[in-house]
């Protein structure tokens, strides 16, 4: 090793020898935060990761795929499609969720494939062994029968011939365990979690017949797929998508972006907020070892291996932190994986939930690589302007007695009229509108408010107490404390304006996320409540799961209306049908329901106009009503027209109206359900919404409902029969599921603020044990001790909650209305909410006491003669 | 384990002026500190007023300081952020007085410590000599029975320590309060009544007449 890195390693270590509880506390710090950024990047990437495998290994050798959406297409395409010369092979592919039942619990939702099992014959990357006899090649195939995953079998400890307690589609059945489906290779394959029917089967089981989801097609090597493709889309119906099977997973991936980016930027705060403190501690490390430096450079050390030295020690610290990060970051990611996979299936699309993948091939090592690099980079940024400092220290005045600190001028002033043009900055860069979907500059709007307000700090730690007077104070003893933990907290504006803004920053983030969910929570409830009319919606057993149960298990035979309409309780019953179909390259929604019926009973929150009078022309002019969100995706807008793709042909409908919706953010068509079937030729209904006769009891209509509609069912599940108030529940319980991660994400942030704030006062307390020992020896109590330190804390505290609520503020209107907005295209109804921000303000003080308490406890528990000998 | 102190048995009565002088780590400061409670001794006891200090809490301790006793350190001590006066009232403050006593209390002592003219001034814009006046002021603004004043004259120059020490001794007698002096300085020690000299912690012997001291 070369003689000067043996000589910076020997320093470093010293150092850290001496400082061991801040060296603690700040590698803690980088350490939440590089494990709150590892979490959400790992669980991220986990969750599509695991989802890209299924559909990869799922597609086999397939090359292209054709897709008629969730409605699905006519098996007889596949004949057309094998016309196709470079067709090698096509085959048809059923793709839904069972889900399993425990008794009478509904347990794990299980992707099930079905396929041409005596075509495909161990062609799909699993191996089933071979049928004996005929009549064991009959078993394989008969409805019932179903083969399953290995380590599915191993978990619910079934093997061959055994009994599964499935709901499959609409209906529940006992099916039997035809095989176990067997990895070809040695490597973890996505077979392992699935389970396969025959497609006869299938069709059978999940309703389906003369339908398939999907053709796999696989090409001939010779011919290139793409024009394969293009033959395939000039012979096809042209709803049908003819795409590579990857282009599922870069949908998904689409569609769940805004989601993901919002949440990485979150997890980035936890680092933004350890980049101060590491700022904080290598401060106070250069002016403690000011002397030091002195020395280092009177003996020869160059200004840039000062810096070097110093950027080091940072280094170490984001090294350790990084380490403890990554493998807190991983423990913290098998947890955020399943609530991350279940917000996805619940707003965007089944993901299914993986197992733990991050372990696999290397995954580990590459995350601790990543945390440890992570952890590094941002404490070597955090340490860049003590570093300098320590490189330009005056050798001389290093080495001459007296304070050299207290020489150094923190230019304020400066700083306060940089933090102001920051501000105006943030100001304009929150006018333009997003680059590529993405809110680039709202988060640059976001840095330059946070920073600004972190250049207002120091001049707000030393700004008021100025040359402030003690003598005659009210208040007592009381009053003096205050003084003197204000004088002294203000003689420092640079480490506690530096300890200020983490706080601040913290806080902020904490109050402008709050502020922001509280206001869409807000918003959603009026959206709720003014729309979700029906007093009781009957729906398919599962439906709650979202789109985790598949599209066979969301349908409900469109003969129920009937039985519910004639139930004398029962005023109205709409049939609301959702579906998801591809708009312009786009994934949306399309809802089809009796608009005129609707505009009778109900209403959706229409940008302009009036809901009925809307719906009513709708219907009449078969027209559309489409979600804001899409509204602004497409560019279209009241009166303009949208060309959609239908399985009877490309149709062109006027736009009616555009309505606020937050059950989706990827856009949501409405239609009157008879246009919807005409082209859809789909008659299915997801949910029956019922209105009752003014006075009917709910719980009454609901057992009856519940009576006639299980004998009805013919041996399917009994549907689920929620009422208006259990339903506005569900939705806010998946809004607050959603935002979750958030809260965690915030207070990771706030508790590495805290730890600023221990790292302050503890630097501030070491550096004072000869002022506290004075003040024991003149008479002061040890009690009066804890106080002073008590004080320091509260006055930062102080000024840091000020800067945060100011922050918080601010940031809740970028977020409301320029991030937000951008990302996913809701308009969200600002609110204030009073209640709350008091609780996170009472919580920042508590927490800043908290902070406070242990270095003021520490700092009256020294021995008065060791503090009166301190240099 | 380093004894300090050993065999240390001596009475000061009310209104003494006592000197302690020897070499460095000979235990006079270790004596200072226990006689003020900062330090607490391993065995024997220290008796203030007639009342033995045995067993004091830290507490108690710090009750007696607040009332009692007023120390002069050798680095003055002074709280940086605190203006001269605001560093004078501090003890008093302490206690819990404040207004318009305590500030002619403050002005009292500002004026009998000559420094009546740097009352809003801050510890880093005094001379030695000036802190150590303060320090002194702050001392005695509580009207302590007893005064600890370790190596008063140890930062500053001879001239300046020679007012410190006639300046204590002045403020010592009119106040009627009893002194207890540590120092290096022959010189400083000639304000005491009686110089005890001590050697690896014990006492060696006592002087009554200070000039005996100054001529070997």
């Amino acid at each position: 090793m070369p003689a000067f890195l043996r000589a910076l390693l020997l320093l470093l270590t010293s150092h850290v020898r001496q400082w061991p509880l801040r060296t603690l506390l700040t590698i803690v710090g980088v350490a939440l935060g590089v494990s709150a950024s590892v979490a959400v990047r790992s669980a991220n990437v986990d969750v599509l990761r695991s989802f890209e495998q299924a559909v990869m290994t799922v597609a086999g050798p397939t090359t292209l795929e054709v897709s008629g959406g969730e409605t699905g297409l006519d098996e007889q395409v596949i004949t057309r499609v094998r016309t196709i010369a470079g067709v090698t092979s096509a085959s048809p592919v059923i793709l839904q969720t069972v889900v399993r039942m425990r008794g009478e619990q509904a347990d794990q939702a299980v992707q099930v494939v079905g396929l041409d099992l005596l075509a495909e014959f161990n062609t799909r990357g699993f191996l089933l062994s071979q049928p004996a006899t005929e009549s064991r090649l009959m078993n394989m195939i008969q409805p019932e029968a179903v083969f399953v995953g290995a380590k599915l079998a191993a978990e619910w400890n079934l093997s061959v011939d055994d009994q599964v307690d499935l709901v499959i589609g609409p209906k529940r059945c006992i099916c039997r365990v035809a095989g176990i489906l067997q990895n070809e290779s040695d490597r973890t394959s996505s077979w392992e979690r699935m389970a396969v029917m025959d497609i006869a089967a299938a069709q059978i089981t999940f309703g389906m017949v003369g339908k398939v989801d999907r053709i796999d097609i696989v090409t001939d090597e010779k011919t290139a797929v793409e024009d394969v493709a293009q033959d395939l889309r000039t012979v096809l119906p042209p709803h049908l998508t003819v795409e590579r099977p990857a282009n599922r997973t870069r949908q998904v991936e689409q569609m769940v972006r805004a989601f993901r980016l919002n949440l990485t930027v979150l997890s980035w705060v936890g680092l933004l907020v350890g980049m101060f403190l590491i700022y904080n501690t290598m401060a106070f490390a250069v002016a403690q070892r000011r002397r030091e430096i002195g020395i280092y450079r009177a003996v020869g050390m160059t200004q840039s291996r000062v810096a070097i030295l110093f950027l080091m020690e940072a280094g170490l610290f984001g090294f350790l932190g990084g380490i403890a990060g990554s493998v807190a970051g991983v423990i913290l990611a098998q947890e955020l994986v399943a609530l991350l996979s279940r917000t996805i299936s619940d707003l965007y699309a089944p993901v299914g939930v993986s197992e733990g993948g991050l372990f696999w091939a290397g995954q580990f090592w590459r995350i601790m690589l990543e945390g440890i690099l992570i952890g590094c980079v941002v404490s070597m940024i955090g340490a860049v302007g003590p570093s300098l400092d320590a490189s330009r220290t005056a050798t001389v005045r290093a080495l001459a007695p007296g304070d050299y600190e207290a020489s150094q001028q923190l230019r304020v002033g400066m700083l306060a009229v940089m933090g102001l043009s920051l501000l105006a900055v943030a100001g304009l860069l929150s006018l333009p509108g997003p680059i590529g979907e993405v809110p680039v500059l709202g988060y640059a709007a976001t840095l330059c408010l946070l920073a600004g307000l972190a250049c207002l700090a120091p001049i707000c730690v030393t700004g008021w107490p100025r040359r402030r007077q003690y003598m005659g104070l009210e208040g007592g003893v009381q009053g003096v404390m205050r003084g003197i933990a204000v004088e002294h907290a203000s003689r420092s504006p640079g480490r506690n304006g530096v300890t200020v803004s983490a706080l601040m920053v913290g806080l902020a983030i904490m109050i402008g996320v709050l502020v922001m969910v509280r206001s869409f929570r807000h918003t959603v409830e009026v959206w709720v409540t003014d729309t979700v009319l029906a007093d009781l919606v009957v729906a398919p057993s599962m439906w709650l799961r979202g789109t985790e149960i598949g599209s066979a298990g969301r349908s409900l035979p469109p003969a129920w209306l009937n039985i519910l309409s004639s139930i004398p309780e029962v005023a109205a019953v709409d049939s609301y049908r959702d579906v998801r179909v591809e708009v312009n390259g786009q994934r949306v929604a399309v809802v089809s329901r009796d608009l005129r019926l609707h505009a009778q009973w109900s209403r959706y929150l229409v940008r302009n106009g009036d809901s009925s009078e809307q719906l009513r022309r709708a219907a009449d002019i078969r027209g559309l009503l489409v979600s804001e969100v899409l509204a602004d995706r497409l560019g279209v807008e009241e009166g303009s027209t949208l060309e959609i793709m239908t399985p009877s042909g490309p149709e062109r409908f006027p736009i009616v109206a555009v309505f606020y919706d937050y059950s989706t953010d990827g856009g949501k068509l409405l239609m009157d359900r008879a246009l919807y079937q005409s082209l859809w030729h789909d008659d299915l209904v997801t949910v029956f919404p019922v209105y009752l006769s003014p006075g009917s009891s709910i719980d009454r209509v609901r057992e009856r409902i519940t009576e006639q509609l299980s004998g009805a069912a013919g041996g399917g599940l009994p549907p689920l029969v929620i009422s208006n108030t259990e339903l506005r529940k569900e939705i806010l319980e998946i809004f607050d599921r959603t935002f979750l991660l958030t809260y965690v994400l915030e207070a990771i942030a706030v508790v590495i603020a805290m730890l600023g704030i221990v790292n302050t006062l503890v630097t501030s307390v070491l550096e004072r044990r000869r002022e506290f020992a004075t003040l024991r020896a003149i008479g002061g109590s040890a009690e009066q001790i804890r106080q002073l330190v008590l004080w320091e804390a509260a006055y930062l505290g102080v000024i840091g909650i000020a800067l945060g609520l100011i922050g918080g503020g601010l940031l809740s209107l970028l977020l409301i209305k320029v991030i937000n907005k951008q990302s996913f295209g809701w308009t969200i109804q600002m609110i204030v909410p009073i209640g709350a921000l008091i609780q996170a303000v009472v919580l920042a003080v508590i927490a800043t006491l908290v902070a406070g308490y242990f270095p003021a406890r520490w700092a009256a528990r020294q021995p008065v003669i060791d503090g009166l000998r301190e240099e | 384990m380093v004894t300090a102190l050993r065999d240390v048995n001596l009475e000061i009565k009310p209104g003494e002026f006592c000197a302690f002088v020897g070499p460095s780590g000979c235990g006079k400061s270790t004596l200072l500190n226990l006689v003020a409670g900062l330090d607490l001794p391993t065995s024997g006891e220290i008796v203030l007023d007639g009342r033995s200090t045995y067993n004091l809490t830290s507490y108690e301790w710090t009750k007696i300081r607040r009332e009692t006793i007023g120390i002069v350190f050798q680095a003055f001590h002074l709280v940086h952020g605190l203006t001269a006066e605001e560093n004078i009232a501090l003890p008093l403050m302490l206690r819990g007085e404040n207004g318009q006593e305590t500030a002619k209390r403050v002005e009292d002592m500002l004026d009998r410590v000559g420094m009546s003219h740097r009352r809003r001034h801050r510890p880093a814009e005094l001379s030695g000599g000036e802190q150590q006046r303060i320090a002194i002021a702050r001392a005695l603004a509580h009207g302590p029975r007893l005064l600890l004043a370790d190596e008063p004259t140890g930062n500053i120059d001879s001239h300046q320590g020679a007012g410190i020490m006639s300046l204590i001794r002045e403020l010592a007698i009119s106040g009627g309060q009893t002194v207890l002096l540590v120092t290096h300085s022959l010189q400083a020690a000639q304000a005491a009544d009686y110089v005890w000299t001590m050697r690896d912690g014990h006492l060696v012997s006592r002087t009554e007449r200070m000039t005996e001291l100054v001529t070997p």
